[in-house]
């Protein structure tokens, strides 16, 4: 039983660097060269999970089904995963269909202070007998006191574990030791961490949640991702290699995979870039920043502006609509002054 | 100035915040009057306030009618969905006519703005929820006015706080409940409702975007159409604003609306729970109005005629 | 009241809030509410926010809110006819409505006097149980609402083990939950189990504090507390009586500083906090007593009462003040010998 559970999203978290405008065809790829690397889950989906192709967020280019139709072909010793948040996806339009197709493990998400909305979700998938976990995203808006109050609704609702996200790249090592390994001490159910790389601390961070006691980690191909990117899977792979903490994945196999994903599927390898920053050090959603480049364009802003005007007003993921509203204003504050 | 005679009795069924709210705004209302306040549970905070208000106040839920079934003439139902479903057949049998605010899905769907002529002579109005109620004038402003309606979103943000357990454990009913009343009062077919709650404190004020994809975006015709119609809603909620006008970004129509409660019972940055009542007491003011007089509900419409009995 | 002791609590405030204003800046020109706000911590509160309100223009409406509000007015009528201070009889059992504009809301409705735990254990524990439901549930529906601040007890903290440590707020300890007088403290704990719940499911923002003891001015000498009887028995002239060998220990903290602290745990502390609010530096009873007397005008005997073979061990009740000194900047700024002073200043005069 490896001591660390690897679970990649490259085709779900990296289609928000793409607008979710990955194919059935980069899917299947992926998906045949994860599983020959034995990685253990492969998430797949809209950047915002199932149900979530909006105009809100961005359409993608296939819909659900497909994507999860084009990976499940391709795995079998690897998990399928989803993410799936109440609010943008409901049971009988999205989540069970996704089941029908073959779903093994979802992830049900939701704001770090709201995770009593994850309660029926968690309820169908177990159910259905699938694994359910629980996901708290932008968990560095709550205080590590709220974040395990947060975790332990989700544990009583039938999670099978708890991941918590660091979704705007925030957070420094001591904070992940801090709250993770409170997480790990008061809950009955496994502890995941989710890092971005807005500070370049994604790797990092992951290996101190390890250290804390997180037993399932997040990682991307070439850190693919929204912003500044993910976590490196190959790199944070190699680092537990190299630490003798054991993920059952083949290394060389994570190689072909990185090398792989870089030709086939990611125009731009993810670098950390001014905007990235900002948006790290606002503690605003990584994902935000295509929306907020788009339109801070349209209204003559500075984008960074807009940034730290949403990390002031502590926007929350899915509020992209807010985004332009607060271009809006920073325009008229502009021409009145 | 004695309007007692020209009053319709109502009863309000559910002694909750939303109940407890509506009373406030009934007890406002010139042609409506409280005949009585019932619940289930005479220690609810609800209920002091309806007797300290001077209603008459009942703790036997639907009993409460049955037993005294000339008390009042309409009822606003504020219970749950399962409840509704009991008391409908109930209400029905005894020729009361009833305002829903369940998502139970039973009756005719109101959106006073849009729609309520065509629901005076309903017995059971339905009123969707609160985004059905803040996105479906302005869905129906862009079905009216532009071609090819292909797809409508609908995107809410709301204070964390104004969403209580009732609403976490049914967000899927709230979405579906509330695209299948897009789709009803736009034409459209592909809708879509997504749902965001807001932990900042200070509590935000309920925001809501439509956008819409439309064949050619005629936004010239979907202003005024748009203007007209939130002036429609504002006779009914005051605290219903545009803050971002209609405009084509990217492909698609989009605008924002913002909502404030009246606080009238309920916190005022609660304005998707003010909505809901307030459009349910537009609808029973109509109910009203058409029983009481032939005078139009609309203040300077073309067929305001004033004649009262 | 006379002027001498309005200028002396005046001048109290005026030492240990002067430099702190800045530290509830954010109370400015808002609305507090607090519930049992006319006991001795509702006078403090009232004298600090008037206080601030004079010399620093702060603004704040001031609601107390007592089912006791017409004797506030007998004790304290230079606050209680004061226009930014307005007085609400009610019992906070019956609360159903507050204002909407109450920004800031201090629940401290109870009675901690243990003679009213064992005359009246149901009426206790209804007050604070159904009364803290009562607040919540009408605090839900503001709409401008910033901080709740739940006023709990040291006491929760159940017996402590340790007589050498003080008791740190995590310490998690055990009470006899159906023994006597344990009415108050089971409904404190109980209370803070409400307040969790309303946090967690409504999302109110509510912090926390567990006061000890507390020594100084507006204190009714006739509770029975160690330190109130000492210098009620001294000021009659003695004996001073301690039951058992005197070396039990106890800490005080001077009002002012306890104001100080409400107000700043209440702008300033992250809701799901919990502090202790007192003071950390303990005496043994007999260290107390022979301290207040050398502060009186004329020598009081102190006699100490045995008890006997099976009497239960000295206890310790002190808090750790350190989560409040590192995180809030808290101190003690009145030492025991000033505040028995000022405390003994107070009673010959009143």
């Amino acid at each position: 039983m490896p001591q660390i559970r690897l679970s990649d999203p490259t085709l779900r978290d990296g289609n928000h660097a793409v607008a979710h405008q990955l194919t059935k065809l980069q899917i299947s790829r992926y998906a045949e060269a994860a599983e020959a690397a034995g990685v253990p889950i492969v998430e797949v989906g809209h950047g915002n999970g199932i149900g979530a192709s909006s105009l809100q967020v961005g359409l993608s280019c296939e819909d659900d089904a497909t994507m999860l139709r084009a990976a499940r072909e391709k795995l079998s010793r690897s998990a399928l995963g989803i993410h799936c948040i109440p609010g943008f996806a409901t049971i009988n339009k999205d989540l069970r269909p996704a089941l029908d197709l073959g779903v093994d493990v979802v992830r049900v998400a939701s704001h770090c202070t709201e995770a009593d909305i994850t309660q029926r979700h968690i309820g169908f998938v177990r159910d259905r007998g699938k694994e359910a976990m629980g996901v708290l995203m932008m968990s560095h808006m709550a205080s590590v006191d709220v974040l395990l109050e947060q975790a332990a609704k989700m544990e009583a609702y039938g999670a099978e574990a708890v991941i918590l996200m660091d979704s705007a790249g925030a957070y420094l090592p001591a904070d992940v030791t801090l709250r993770v390994g409170t997480l790990v001490r008061n809950l009955g159910i496994p502890v995941g961490f989710h890092a971005h790389n807005n500070l370049g601390m994604a790797v990092a961070n992951s290996i101190a949640a390890a250290q804390a006691g997180a037993t399932i980690l997040d990682g991307t191909a070439r850190g693919f991702g929204p912003g500044a990117g993910n976590t490196q899977l190959e790199v944070l792979a190699a680092v537990l290699e190299k630490m003798e903490i054991s993920t059952g994945i083949n290394l060389y196999g994570i190689l072909d995979l990185g090398d792989l994903a870089e030709r086939e599927i990611i125009p731009a390898v993810p670098s950390i870039k001014s905007i990235s920053i900002v948006s790290g050090m606002a503690g605003v959603f990584s994902a935000f920043t295509k929306h907020v480049d788009r339109i801070s364009k349209q209204y003559n802003v500075d984008p960074r502006d807009v940034f730290f005007e949403l990390g002031r007003r502590k926007i929350v993921a899915g509020q992209e609509d807010i985004i332009l509203e607060a271009a809006q204003q920073l325009a008229q504050r502009k021409l009145a002054t | 100035m004695s309007y007692t005679a020209d009053k319709m009795k109502i009863a309000i069924l559910g002694s909750g915040n939303i109940g407890t709210d509506l009373l406030v705004k009934v007890l406002r209302s010139p042609h409506l009057e409280c005949a009585m306040f019932i619940g289930r549970n005479l220690a609810s905070p609800g209920m002091a306030k309806a007797n300290s208000l001077g209603v008459p106040i009942s703790d036997r839920s639907i009993d409460a009618i049955i037993q005294n079934p000339d008390c009042c003439e309409l009822v606003f139902d504020a219970t749950s969905a399962i409840d509704h479903k009991r008391h409908w057949p109930i209400l029905k049998a005894l020729g009361k006519r009833v305002i829903d605010l369940t998502p139970s899905n039973l009756g005719m769907k109101c959106v006073p703005a849009v729609n309520l002529e065509q629901c005076v002579d309903c017995d059971n109005v339905n009123m969707i929820s609160c985004g059905g109620q803040t996105s479906i004038p302005l869905a129906h402003a862009i079905a009216q006015t532009q071609q090819e309606v292909e797809y409508i979103e609908v995107v809410s943000s709301i204070a964390s706080r104004s969403a209580g357990p009732a609403t976490r454990i049914n967000l899927d009913e709230y979405i579906e409940t509330t695209e299948s009343g897009l789709t009803m009062f736009s034409g459209c077919v592909r809708t879509k409702v997504i749902l965001n709650l807001n932990p900042a404190q200070p509590c935000v004020d309920m925001q809501t975007t439509i956008s819409a994809k439309v064949g050619n975006p005629d936004l010239t015709k979907l202003n005024s159409a748009v203007e007209a119609i939130i002036a429609r809603v504002q006779q009914y909620v005051p605290g219903y604003h545009m803050i971002v006008a209609p405009r084509v970004e990217t492909n698609r129509i989009v605008m924002m609306v913002k909502v404030q409660g009246l606080g009238d019972y309920l916190p005022r940055y609660a304005g998707n729970l003010d909505i809901i009542n307030c459009a349910a007491l537009a609808a029973a003011e109509a109910f009203a109005r058409h029983h009481l007089s032939t005078s139009s509900f609309w203040k300077g419409s073309a067929d305001a005629s004033d004649s009262t009995k | 009241m006379t002027n001498d002791l309005r200028k002396m609590v005046r001048e109290d405030c005026l030492r240990v809030l002067g430099e702190a204003s800045r530290s509830f800046e954010v109370l400015q020109d808002g609305v507090l509410l607090m519930t049992g706000g006319t006991g001795f911590m509702g006078a403090w509160v009232a004298e600090t926010v008037a206080f601030l309100n004079d010399h620093y223009r702060f603004d704040i409406r001031l609601q107390l809110l007592s089912k006791r509000a017409s004797q506030f007015a007998e004790r304290a009528p230079h606050l209680a006819t004061r226009k930014d201070i307005q007085l609400i009889e009610q019992n906070v059992l019956n609360i159903v409505e507050l204002s909407d504009e109450v920004n800031w809301i201090i629940h401290a409705a109870s009675d901690p006097d243990g003679r009213s735990h064992a005359t009246d254990a149901v009426g206790t524990l209804r007050t604070i149980v159904r009364g803290t439901d009562a607040l919540l549930q009408a605090a839900s529906r503001l709409s401008n609402l910033r901080k709740i601040l739940h006023v709990s007890s040291g006491l929760i903290y159940g017996a402590p083990g340790e007589k050498t440590r003080n008791i740190c707020e995590g310490f998690v300890g055990g009470v006899d939950c159906a023994a006597p007088g344990q009415t108050y403290v089971e409904g404190k704990r109980a209370a803070e189990t409400i307040c969790a719940a309303y946090r967690s499911q409504m999302r109110l923002p509510i912090v926390t504090v567990r006061p000890f003891a507390f020594l100084g001015p507006y204190q009714l000498l006739d509770r029975p507390w160690a330190a109130n009887n000492f210098i009620r028995d001294g000021l009659r002239g003695g004996p001073i009586r301690i039951q058992g060998d005197g070396q039990t220990v106890r800490s005080y903290m001077y009002p002012a500083d306890m104001a100080w602290w409400l107000l700043t745990i209440l702008a300033r502390g992250p809701s799901g906090a919990a502090y202790n609010l007192g003071s950390p530096h303990g005496i043994a009873l007999t260290d107390l007593a022979e301290k207040i007397v050398s502060l009186l005008p004329q020598p009081v005997k102190i006699v100490t009462r045995t008890m006997g073979l099976n009497a239960p061990a000295a206890t310790r009740l002190v808090p750790d003040i350190t989560l409040a000194k590192e995180s809030l900047g808290l101190e003690i700024k009145t030492d025991l010998d000033a505040a028995i002073r000022l405390a003994l200043q107070w009673y010959r005069a009143v």
